[in-house]
């Protein structure tokens, strides 16, 4: 509306200013300069909705049409940066830029098998899910962020009509459409188009990368919910890889008293130490050493295991697991190593050992900015690599997650 | 005091050698003496009248052990069981000669903390019957704690009370995986477990309950006990798991739906014997066969 009104006051000052080349050229120059000014400043200030159509955005600040770019996976191991069309911005949606961008196993699994267990990439997809940037242009019912704002973005969109929905349960809408789970679009992108209820303001003293990260740590937060965890419960960690570390910060935040952190590499069990892990283990990855590793995290621990989270999910891990976990205390499974396993589960049911599944999480982006804006989490050890976003950086990048050992997040600065 | 196994408790006129079924080798039952221990001051002293034969009562005596348990000396099996009161300690308030009761088998510490949060079931200092190296309760006589005796109400018989022990099992499971009136039940097996499983699980208000076997006399039971489907299955292969050991604070609960009919165990007692020499090991090979035999009940 204003937009109209802005530009039929254009109109009529250019006519006046072409009017005015009988004038003299200072006064043409002052008036022209004038009218670019309050122009300017009156785009500065109001709020417009804008039909970006065919990837050519229009938004606010951005004085050139830009084509929206992202990283789609066309093919197996095949990354490539391309023009990225965004969807007409709903009344309760908002264009994010996005400024930082992390990488999840998913998304390198899906680069390397073009499946996730049941979902298959058909067709190209942008991929990247772990992103926080600055929203650029809000429609029309959102009230609760303006443009300029920095955000953290939660990537699943529920139906918000099903039973599981209804009762909270949102995460395991069947209807989810969620960043680069094929056949939905991902945000390793220019810009992306967000319902604005998914996007979270980040506080003053959080980064956008701090931002990006609120996703791995959601996975954690969410398990440290599922089992119950508190004050009162002793925790094992399996897996001292990204989700096995945002589990250890979580379930500290969460008031645990004791955690011991286990893993096959002698890299990330230091990170795991220096990030304040009370004990830490090598283990291996055969099935014989469950005996003899149960006994050595016994004694790191010192005291009953009361919940373990298994953030590896292989027959080894799911099995120690059980075994070290108390009468009564619960098994958390959180990583998805193996899709059928093989555990002793008999015997741990038969001590009421509660195995607890997890998928993704719930209601989580308050709480992981608030324990990133008070400290009580911190994640910035945990991004280890950046790169920029170009064809090659983002194929190197991609190279160095999969790589695992010291690359626990690589991250996108976009 | 009984001592040394003559019994000399009220009611009972002649001295008496307690006798119970002892496993004393593999695939080896005996009725031999059973020495009473002596009665504590919150004892009761209790005249075995029903004791039912549990699926981990054949699988000692065919195996010696079960899981980690292990069977190093002769011990009397048994351990679902109800019977009258002949003689009460000193403490025993709520019970009294001639109260028929059920039993509740396990004896925990209540000094660890799972004893203290109420999860009693899993005490690591556990002493229950007919669990090595713990005697078990298919005897004439047992000497067992007052509070884990329950009196049956009028209308309960005596082969209801020890149906109480396998049912438990049932309703201790509806209560881990929160069963009600909006869960819908699969039951995987129709033996006595499954069946005892479905019976609690409808007793909680479940709605609609599936249950499958392989075995087509047990569907048919459990579609006369009330199954909303049955479904023949196979034995070739194809969440949150959540694991029970055995019950707590089970009894009363068990004992309400008894005596308001809510559940009906008769239909699951499909064999009777008496307790001799012959009948125990008849007894127990006809448990051991499954099928058409779901709850083989001794009559003491």
């Amino acid at each position: 509306m204003l937009a109209k009104k802005t530009t039929s006051l254009i109109s009529p000052t250019l006519s006046s200013a072409s009017f005015a080349t009988t004038q003299t050229h200072s006064t043409l120059t002052a008036t022209t300069l004038i009218f670019l000014i309050a122009f300017t400043l009156t785009r500065c200030f109001e709020q417009r909705r804008v039909m970006g159509k065919g990837g050519m955005s229009q938004g606010e600040g951005s004085k050139v049409e830009e084509e929206n770019m992202a990283a789609w996976l066309v093919g197996l191991n095949t990354l490539k940066i391309q023009p990225f069309p965004l969807p007409t911005l709903g009344p309760h949606d908002v264009r994010v830029r996005m400024k930082a961008v992390g990488i999840c196993g998913s998304d390198v699994h899906y680069l390397k098998t073009m499946r996730c267990a049941d979902f298959i990439v058909k067709e190209p997809m942008v991929i990247g899910h772990e992103c926080a940037g600055i929203i650029e242009e809000v429609g029309e019912g959102v009230k609760h962020l303006v443009v300029g704002d920095r955000v953290a973005l939660e990537p699943g969109i529920s139906c918000w009509r099903c039973n599981l929905c209804k009762e909270g349960r949102y995460n395991l809408c069947p209807e989810m459409k969620f960043f680069a789970t094929p056949p939905v679009h991902g945000s390793l992108a220019n810009q992306v188009v967000h319902p604005a209820d998914l996007c979270f303001k980040l506080p003053e003293n959080v980064s956008l990368e701090e931002g990006a990260m609120c996703e791995p740590l959601s996975v954690g937060v969410h398990a440290c919910r599922r089992a119950e965890v508190g004050p009162e419960t002793n925790v094992l960690v399996m897996g001292a890889g990204p989700i096995g570390l945002v589990t250890m910060l979580a379930a500290r935040a969460f008031g645990v008293p004791k955690i011991v952190i286990v893993d096959v590499d002698d890299n990330r069990l230091s990170v795991a130490k220096r990030l304040g892990a009370d004990g830490i283990v090598k283990v291996t990855t055969s099935l014989e050493d469950v005996g003899s590793e149960v006994e050595q995290i016994k004694k790191a621990i010192g005291s009953n295991i009361d919940v373990t989270f298994d953030c590896a999910g292989f027959n080894k891990t799911m099995s120690t697991a059980l075994a070290a976990t108390r009468c009564g205390g619960k098994v958390c499974l959180v990583g998805m190593g193996h899709g059928i396993m093989t555990v002793p589960l008999t015997p741990a049911a038969a001590r009421e050992v509660d195995v607890v599944g997890v998928f993704r999480y719930k209601n989580t982006w308050p709480l992981c900015l608030e324990f990133l804006t008070s400290g009580k989490i911190d994640v910035k050890p945990l991004i280890t690599h950046r790169f920029g976003f170009s064809q090659k950086e983002v194929e190197d990048a991609f190279e160095t997650s999969a790589r695992g050992s010291n690359a626990i997040k690589v991250m996108f600065n976009l | 005091m009984g001592k040394g196994g003559m019994s000399q408790g009220e009611g009972s006129k002649v001295e008496e050698e307690n006798m119970a079924a002892w496993l004393v080798g593999l695939n080896t039952l005996k009725i031999q003496p059973f020495p009473l221990p002596t009665l504590g001051p919150h004892d009761v002293r209790v005249r075995m009248k029903a004791v039912g034969i549990c699926g981990s009562d054949v699988h000692y005596l065919k195996t010696m052990r079960c899981a980690d348990f292990i069977v190093k000396e002769p011990m009397v099996i048994g351990h679902e069981c109800a019977g009258i009161i002949e003689e009460v300690g000193e403490g025993v308030k709520h019970l009294v000669v001639g109260d028929r009761v059920a039993l509740e088998p396990g004896i925990s510490c209540w000094r660890c903390n799972l004893c203290k949060e109420g999860r009693y079931n899993l005490c690591p200092e556990m002493k229950f019957f007919a669990t090595p190296p713990v005697h078990g309760s298919l005897a004439n006589q047992v000497v067992h704690p007052a509070d884990l005796c329950f009196k049956l109400p009028e209308n309960v018989s005596l082969e209801e009370g020890a149906m109480c022990e396998p049912l438990s099992v049932g309703v201790h499971a509806c209560r881990r995986a929160e069963v009600g009136p909006e869960t819908n039940v699969l039951v995987m097996g129709a033996g006595p477990i499954g069946l005892v499983t479905m019976l609690a699980a409808r007793a909680f208000g479940v709605p609609k309950i599936v249950i499958v076997d392989v075995d087509d006399n047990r569907l048919s039971v459990a579609k006369r006990l009330g199954a909303d489907g049955i479904v023949k299955v196979t034995t070739s292969l194809e969440v949150d798991v959540v694991g029970v050991f055995r019950y707590k604070n089970t009894w009363p609960l068990c004992l309400e739906f008894l005596t308001s009919g809510k559940i009906d165990v008769k239909p699951l007692i499909t064999h009777r014997f008496g307790f001799s020499q012959k009948e125990v090991e008849d007894a127990f090979e006809t448990s051991a066969r499954g099928s058409n035999a779901i709850k083989v009940m001794f009559n003491l």
